[in-house]
């Protein structure tokens, strides 16, 4: 069997390091640096000639340079004659434009997928995909990995009277995600919906479901700007939720989103770290944070084995 | 309005381009009903062709006038025997990319196998395979309607209109359900959920969802994802120790998560197969105070006994459009009604075939439809 070899992108070097640490290896070495006309360059730094080599990229701050650095590193370890090479994607780029949903939208997430085949990705893990058949993108194998275990573990052991609360989806399309965890929970779920009475009329936000007397979680695979949980969280606690928690797989967090927190109403903001959340930590104190690395660990361990990966989609690796 | 076509529309509406042919590749009459009608909307003649079973089964397709140098459109409508329909229309692609056609368009109301389109139980997506398979064959582009899932598109490697049933539908509760403002949405799980927000922001209705017992098909519990690790002797990496979450409670009680009492339930999805999951739903609006139930779907594909089940059941109407066809089952059940929607599918191919825009088609089609 080929020897394992783990590189890190410059997007999410803590992660990196964390999965390695538990996996007992050292980072490979790599440097990437960016030449004066902004272009990207990467140079591995040890030999990968018939290895098992996965590199960690994450979908986020400077997007298009993670993108293209993924790229390239993939295709500097292909060309440099590795057995086979997995991208790990914590956070999947470009994952919302997954469908035209209007005319003339382009499918972004498709081209994504088809960019990673093209530079010679053998195989893709990621986490809590913005819907699961971006896998179908691939003509690869791809991990679809979930948090929820992680999720379901920190409920119980953070908020000790968790029996008594309703799993709330800001939005319909969310209600599938948060019914699965209230029948694990074993509690009753919620949804806000958009209503609008007459055609002049602004949406307004229709609560449906109870959560009187209830700590309300709500539950989503992403936030951004943190209009709609923000704004769902008001209407939590004006129909009688004795508490509002937010529990979300990606913590992107751009634009207004640390103000509309820090400004509203939440107990606590939870994210998992497929993105780094070290400085929204640091302007925001509702931010709590579900480490996943021993996740990605034990996936790449697993793949590297060749042992069974579905395990993990119900067990948490301690 | 919701479907009616402007009177500019209606005028132009039979002027093609010249270099348009129409073919039906199914081999089963009863499936050309929605061919005849598309035919007879755009003033053209279904063009020659000959589709048929060998004795050993195999599909035999003959094209019997020149197709070279033309805007080929091939209408296939699903029929019972699914995986012969496939093999039909790919072959009719096949034949018509190697007699020199200049683009061939499936119009496949329906798209069969749509249900897999995610991996399941270490499955197959198959719904990536057969877009895959009629990217091969030579199709240059898709019409279909309600796609089960819209990221279906995404396995194209071709341009993929994906039209919507929903204003015909919609338009059919405005018109044909007389107090529809005293109404609710229903979705019958979770997955549906989104579908009927849709609806009920455009009719301006309160929504409900139901969720537990009779658990949703593709719920992801059902994927496999429950094998114990393999037993290795030698590990490269030492395992991590693993301790399980929760194990889900076995049977949810049947919940309806909004208020359904003292109204008319509108059940609404995009495929009606197998009833028994709306048979469940019906019989628990019902318990719940609903005075009247229906169901509203795309496709219809009423399989085995659903007709006989419907009839029996509290559901007081189902109303699905003719992307399926279905005059049998309604014979067996007139709570069975339909929504003729060749007038949009006719449209696409009209706005196709001259080069016109197609988001005209969709102009009252929100995000989440």
């Amino acid at each position: 069997m080929p020897n394992i070899k783990i590189f890190s992108g410059s997007s999410h070097q803590d992660l990196s390091q964390k999965i390695t640490e538990r996996l007992g290896l050292e980072l490979g070495k790599v440097v990437t640096k960016k030449f004066s006309n902004q272009e990207t360059c990467v140079e591995i730094g040890e030999s990968v000639r018939g290895e098992d080599v996965y590199i960690v990229q994450s979908g986020c701050g400077e997007i298009n340079d993670s993108l293209m650095e993924l790229l390239i590193m993939i295709n500097a370890c292909k060309i440099a004659s590795a057995s086979r090479v997995t991208a790990v994607i914590p956070c999947f780029p470009y994952a919302r434009q997954d469908k035209k949903d209007k005319s003339r939208a382009p499918m972004s997430a498709k081209l994504i997928a088809n960019m990673l085949s093209i530079a010679g990705a053998d195989h893709i893990i990621t986490m809590d995909l913005h819907a699961s058949q971006i896998q179908g993108f691939f003509d690869i194998p791809v991990d679809n990995l979930y948090a929820e275990p992680a999720v379901l573990k920190w409920i119980k052991e953070n908020i000790s009277d968790w029996r008594n609360c309703t799993i709330v989806s800001p939005d319909a399309g969310g209600a599938k995600r948060v019914t699965s965890i209230a029948d694990h929970l074993n509690v009753d779920f919620a949804l806000i919906h958009k209503e609008r009475k007459k055609a002049n009329e602004v949406d307004r936000m229709v609560l449906v479901g109870d959560v009187k007397e209830r700590v309300a979680i709500l539950v989503d695979d992403m936030a951004d700007t943190c209009g709609t949980i923000c704004y769902a969280a008001d209407k939590l606690l004006s129909e009688g939720a004795t508490r509002v928690y937010a529990i979300l797989t990606h913590g992107i967090f751009s634009g207004p989103a640390i103000a509309r927190i820090n400004g509203a109403c939440f107990e606590a903001v939870v994210v998992t770290n497929t993105i780094p959340q070290e400085d929204k930590m640091k302007q925001c104190s509702k931010i709590q944070v579900i480490d996943i690395s021993m996740i990605l660990a034990e996936a790449i361990r697993r793949t590297h084995n060749g042992e069974s990966v579905s395990y993990l989609f119900s067990h948490v690796p301690l | 309005m919701f479907c009616v076509a402007p009177p500019e529309l209606e005028t132009k509406m039979n002027i093609t381009k010249g270099g348009l042919v129409l073919f039906s590749a199914n081999s089963n009459s009863s499936c050309m009903e929605l061919s005849k009608k598309i035919a007879e909307r755009l003033g053209v003649e279904m063009g020659k062709v000959q589709v048929y079973q060998e004795p050993n089964r195999e599909t035999r397709v003959q094209i019997q006038e020149s197709v070279r140098g033309k805007d080929v459109f091939i209408i296939q409508t699903v029929s019972k025997d699914v995986n012969t329909t496939i093999m039909e229309l790919l072959i009719m692609v096949y034949a018509c990319k190697t007699s020199c056609a200049k683009s061939i368009i499936g119009v496949i109301p329906y798209f069969p196998y749509s249900k897999q389109c995610k991996m399941r139980k270490r499955g197959s997506i198959v719904s990536k395979l057969l877009a895959s398979m009629m990217c091969k064959a030579g199709l240059t582009h898709l019409i279909t309607m309600d796609l089960h899932q819209k990221e279906i598109q995404g396995f194209f490697n071709i341009p993929v209109d994906n039209l919507r049933a929903s204003p015909f539908l919609l338009q059919y509760i405005q018109e044909e359900i007389p107090d529809y403002r005293n109404a609710v949405i229903v979705a019958k799980s979770p997955a549906s959920a989104k579908r009927a927000q849709s609806f009920a922001e455009r009719l301006r209705l309160g929504i409900a969802v139901i969720h537990g017992e009779a658990q949703d098909a593709e719920s992801d519990l059902v994927d496999g994802r429950h094998s114990p690790p393999m037993v290795r002797s030698v590990a490269a990496i030492h395992p991590s120790l693993e301790i399980p979450m929760l194990i889900p409670k076995e049977k949810p009680p049947i919940t309806v998560v909004g208020d359904v009492g003292g109204r008319i339930a509108i059940i609404v999805d995009d495929i009606i197969d197998d009833v028994d999951s709306f048979l469940a739903a019906a019989e628990t609006l019902k318990e719940r105070g609903a005075y009247k139930i229906f169901v509203m779907a795309t496709h219809g594909l009423l399989s085995s006994d659903a007709p006989r089940l419907i009839e029996e059941s509290a559901i007081d109407e189902v109303v699905v459009t003719n992307t399926i066809p279905h005059e049998i089952q309604k014979l067996q059940c007139p709570k069975i009604k339909t929504v003729d929607i060749s007038m949009i599918l006719s449209e696409a191919i009209r706005r196709i075939h001259n080069g016109e825009s197609m988001s005209y088609l969709f102009r009252n089609i929100g995000l989440d439809d």
